[in-house]
C-alpha cells in the first residue's frame, strides 16, 4: 500500500484593500496564474475570512499561509515561521494583536483536526494606506516570496511548473503583478 | 430568588478597546457614577473610505472591492453592489436567480447567527471556568430537559471538562485569552448555574463544527469557496449549482444546520435567557430600521419575505414605511471635514483626523439618520417590523419565545430581546430554506434554468442596493457617469447601530442602549459587552498583518 500524497494548501491572506496588507493574497493568485501544480496542491485566496477559513483548512495535511508579517526586519525581508512559532507567540503574549487566523488555528485544534502549518511572510512597507496593490518594495520581492512557498510546496511533495500560457492578469488583480 | 446582576458605587471612566478581539477597532468610551454609566462614547478606530478606490472603476468591479471592505461579511457587500448596479443599469433577473441569491443569503443567516450566538456573544453570559465545577451526569439531565432530540450523555460533558481545564492549565487560552470571567475572584456578574455553563460550553465546541457544515452549505452555491462569486449584474452564474447532486449536497448540508438550530442553539438561547431575564430591562434602544431581505421580485421591496419598514418610538402599533429619501449621514462628531448631512448619492467622504481623547469628533464611522432619528439596525429591527406587520412565521416564534420566557413584548426592547431576536429571525429562516429549494427544483424540473439576463451599460444612471444583512441595513448607492463610477457610497449596518452622535447631538443606537447599564466591576466590564456584542459588531473587518514582534518568543527564521 503506498501512502497518498500530503494534502497541501498554499492560503493566501490579508486584505487587498491595505496595500501590502494584501500581500499573502497577490502571491497566492500569481502563484495560480502562473503555475501548474499537482493535484494534492490547493491555492486559495483566504482573505481576512478567519473561521469561514476552518474547513479548507481541516481538509489539508499541511498549511502554508502567505501573510504579511511584522518582525522587525527591512521592508521586503522574508520569514518562515512554523506552526510551534506561532504557539508560542500567542501563549506568552498579552496583546490582541494577533489575528483571527492564530483563532481560527487553534479553534481547527479544540475540533480536533489542526494540519502543520508553515507561514511565508514578508515584511510590509506600507500596510495602513487605503490602496489596491502592493508597494514598490513588496513588488521587487514578491517573485522570491513566490519561490520559497514553492520551495515550501515542492518539499511536502507537491510539484509545480510554469503555465507555457498563463492567463492576463484581471483588472482587479493588475496592481499585483 | 434568581441572581441579579450585581451592582456597585464605582465612580469613574470605563474604556473597553478593543470591543473586538481586533486591536484598534471599535472602542466604548463610558463614564460611570454611583455603578451606571451616565456618557458613553462609541468609536470606530478604522477608516475604511472604500468609495475613493471605486472612483473611475468599472461598475461591474465594484463588488470585487467591496466585498474586501469587511473581512466575513464578503456575500452581502458583493450582493448589494451587484443589487445597486442591477438598480442603475434597469436588469431585470431572473426568478432562479433571485432564488439562488436567497438560498446564498439564508446559508449566511444560519452560518452568522450559529457563530455569533456560541463564538461572539456565549461568552459573555457563559462562564467557561465554572463550567469545571459542574457535575456532568445533572448536565446531561438538564441538557436532554430542554429538548427530545438530544441525547448527550455524562461522559460527553466529562471529557468537554477535561478539555478546558487542559486548555486553561496550559495558559494557552487562545480564544479565551482576556476572557472577564477569568482573574483571582470570581466575577459576580456571570451567574448561570456550573450545570449550565457547562452545556453550552459543550454546545460552543459542536457549533465549532456545524459552522463548517454551514460555511460549506455557502460554497456549494457560492462557487468560489471561501468567498462567493457567483453573483453578477443581470443575475448569477453558477449553473453547476443547478444539477440535482449539487442540490441534494446542499440540502444535506442545510439539513443537518437547520436540525441543529432547532435542537440546540434555540433551546440553548431560551435557556440562558431564562437565568439573565434582568437583561429584559437593560440595553433597549427606541428606533429601528430594517431593509426586509429574501425577495421574490427584486423590484418590489415589499415582495421580500422579510419587509422592510421602520418602527419610531418603539410603537409596534405602527409600522411605518422605509422611504430612501429620509436616509441621511451625519459627520459633525466624526472624523470628517465640516459638518453638513447628505443623501448617500450625493455623499462626500473627506477625512479629517483630530486625535483618539477628542470628545466632539470621535469616530471615523459617519452617523446615518432616517428622518433626522438614529436607528438601530440587525435582526432586533426585522424582528420588531415583521412582527408589527403580522408576518405569521415571525408572530409565531415571537410568540414561543415570549411564552417560554414569561415576558411580554416590550422585554424584546432589551439587550436579552436583541440576542433573541437574532435567535427568532434564524429559525424562521431556517423553517422557510426548504420551500426556497423547492420552488429551484420545481423551476428546473419544468425546464426553467435561467440564471442571467443580458443587459448594457448605461452613460449615465444612479442606482442603490438594499440588502439586511446578518448584521443589519446594508446599502450600496452608485452613481455612473459615461460607464464609469462616478460616485459610490456604502452605508453599512455597523454605522447605523454603532456609530456616533448626529449633528443635533442624538446619540448613537449602541450608545443609547449603553446609558444606564450597570458596571459591577469596572475592570471586567462584561456589562459593557453584554450590550456591545449583542448589536453584533463586524469583528473581523480592515486588517490582518501578522505580528510576530512578542519579544521573548521570536525565534522565527529569516529566509
Amino acid at each position: 500500500m503506498t501512502d497518498s500524497p500530503k494534502r497541501i494548501l498554499v492560503l493566501g491572506v490579508g486584505n487587498i484593500l491595505f496595500t501590502d496588507e494584501g500581500i499573502g493574497v497577490c502571491a497566492a493568485d500569481e502563484i495560480a496564474r502562473l503555475y501548474d501544480l499537482s493535484d494534492n496542491v490547493t491555492v486559495m485566496d483566504g482573505g481576512t475570512l478567519g473561521t469561514r477559513l476552518m474547513d479548507p483548512i481541516m481538509g489539508c495535511d499541511l498549511l502554508i499561509v502567505v501573510d504579511a508579517v511584522l518582525g522587525d526586519g527591512e521592508p521586503g525581508s522574508i520569514y518562515r515561521l512554523t506552526g510551534e512559532d506561532l504557539r508560542k507567540s500567542l501563549a506568552f503574549k498579552d496583546s490582541m494583536h494577533q489575528t483571527d487566523l492564530v483563532d481560527t488555528l487553534i479553534m481547527c485544534e479544540i475540533v480536533g483536526t489542526r494540519p502543520d502549518a508553515v507561514i511565508i511572510g514578508m515584511e510590509p512597507f506600507d500596510y495602513h494606506t487605503l490602496n489596491v496593490g502592493i508597494s514598490e518594495v513588496a513588488k521587487g520581492r514578491q517573485e522570491a516570496l513566490m519561490g520559497f512557498v514553492l520551495e515550501e510546496v515542492v518539499k511536502a511533495g507537491g510539484s509545480c511548473s510554469l503555465k507555457a500560457n498563463p492567463s492576463p492578469i484581471t483588472q482587479e488583480r493588475e496592481p499585483c503583478a | 430568588m434568581a441572581p441579579k446582576t450585581p451592582q456597585s458605587n464605582f465612580s469613574g471612566p470605563v474604556v473597553v478597546d478593543p470591543v473586538t478581539r481586533i486591536e484598534g477597532h471599535l472602542r466604548i468610551d463610558a463614564t460611570v457614577e454611583n455603578g451606571k454609566i451616565v456618557d458613553v462614547r462609541s468609536s470606530s478606530q478604522l477608516f475604511r473610505g472604500l468609495e475613493i478606490i471605486l472612483k473611475g472603476r468599472d461598475p461591474r468591479d465594484a463588488q470585487h472591492f467591496t466585498q474586501r471592505a469587511c473581512g466575513v461579511c464578503t456575500y452581502v457587500h458583493a450582493l448589494c453592489s451587484t443589487r445597486a448596479v442591477d438598480n442603475a443599469v434597469k436588469v431585470k433577473i431572473p426568478k432562479n436567480a433571485t432564488i439562488m441569491r436567497n438560498l446564498v443569503m439564508g446559508s449566511q443567516y444560519l452560518h452568522d447567527h450559529i457563530v455569533h450566538f456560541y463564538h461572539l456573544h456565549a461568552l459573555d453570559w457563559v462562564n467557561v471556568a465554572n463550567a469545571l465545577q459542574a457535575d456532568p451526569a445533572k448536565t446531561a439531565a438538564l441538557s436532554n430537559s430542554l429538548n427530545a432530540n438530544r441525547k448527550e450523555t455524562a461522559d460527553q460533558f466529562k471529557a468537554v471538562q477535561t478539555k478546558v481545564k487542559a486548555l486553561i492549565d496550559s495558559g494557552k487560552l487562545g480564544i479565551f485569552t482576556n476572557a472577564y470571567f477569568l482573574g483571582e475572584k470570581k466575577n459576580e456578574a456571570y451567574y448561570l448555574p456550573a450545570e449550565a455553563d457547562l452545556m453550552a460550553v459543550k454546545h460552543y465546541l459542536d457549533a465549532l463544527h456545524m459552522q463548517v457544515k454551514a460555511a460549506r452549505a455557502m460554497a456549494i452555491f457560492g462557487a468560489k469557496n471561501p468567498h462567493t462569486q457567483f453573483t453578477v449584474v443581470g443575475g448569477v452564474t453558477n449553473y453547476d449549482a443547478l444539477k440535482p447532486d449539487r442540490i441534494a449536497e446542499y440540502k444535506a448540508l442545510t439539513d443537518e444546520v437547520i436540525a441543529f438550530i432547532r435542537d440546540f442553539y434555540i433551546p440553548d438561547l431560551l435557556a440562558v435567557a431564562s437565568f439573565y431575564k434582568d437583561w429584559a430591562g437593560i440595553g433597549g434602544t427606541s428606533n429601528f430600521i430594517s431593509f426586509g431581505e429574501f425577495p421574490t421580485d427584486e423590484y418590489n421591496h415589499d415582495s421580500r419575505f422579510f419587509a422592510p419598514g421602520v418602527i419610531m418610538k418603539r410603537d409596534i402599533a405602527k409600522p411605518q414605511a422605509m422611504d430612501q429619501k429620509k436616509i441621511e449621514e451625519h459627520v459633525k462628531h466624526s472624523w470628517y471635514v465640516g459638518d453638513k448631512a447628505h443623501h448617500p448619492y450625493n455623499g462626500v467622504t473627506e477625512p479629517k483626523y483630530t486625535k483618539l481623547e477628542d470628545k466632539d469628533r470621535y469616530s471615523w464611522m459617519k452617523a446615518p439618520r432616517y428622518n433626522g432619528e438614529a436607528c438601530e439596525t440587525g435582526p432586533l429591527a426585522t424582528v420588531l417590523v415583521a412582527f408589527a406587520k403580522g408576518h405569521k412565521p415571525t408572530v409565531d416564534a415571537v410568540t414561543l419565545v415570549l411564552k417560554y420566557l414569561g415576558v411580554g413584548p416590550e422585554a424584546l426592547f432589551s439587550t436579552l430581546g436583541r440576542t433573541a431576536a437574532r435567535g427568532i429571525e434564524c429559525l424562521v429562516i431556517a423553517n422557510q430554506m426548504q420551500t426556497w429549494l423547492d420552488a429551484l427544483v420545481g423551476n428546473v424540473k419544468s425546464g426553467d434554468t435561467e440564471l442571467y439576463t443580458p443587459w448594457k451599460m448605461p452613460n449615465e444612471a444612479e442606482g442603490v442596493g438594499f440588502v439586511q444583512a446578518p448584521r443589519g441595513a446594508l446599502s450600496h448607492w452608485i452613481k455612473i457617469k459615461k460607464g464609469k463610477i462616478e460616485n459610490f457610497q456604502l452605508v453599512v449596518p455597523s454605522t447605523w447601530s454603532l456609530g456616533p452622535r448626529c449633528a443635533n447631538g442624538k446619540l448613537g443606537p449602541v450608545e443609547e442602549a449603553l446609558m444606564g447599564t450597570p458596571i459591577f466591576d469596572p475592570a471586567r466590564p462584561v456589562e459593557i459587552l453584554r450590550t456591545v456584542h449583542s448589536f453584533d459588531p463586524c469583528i473581523a473587518c480592515g486588517v490582518h498583518v501578522l505580528d510576530a514582534k512578542t519579544g521573548q518568543t521570536a525565534s522565527f527564521k529569516v529566509l
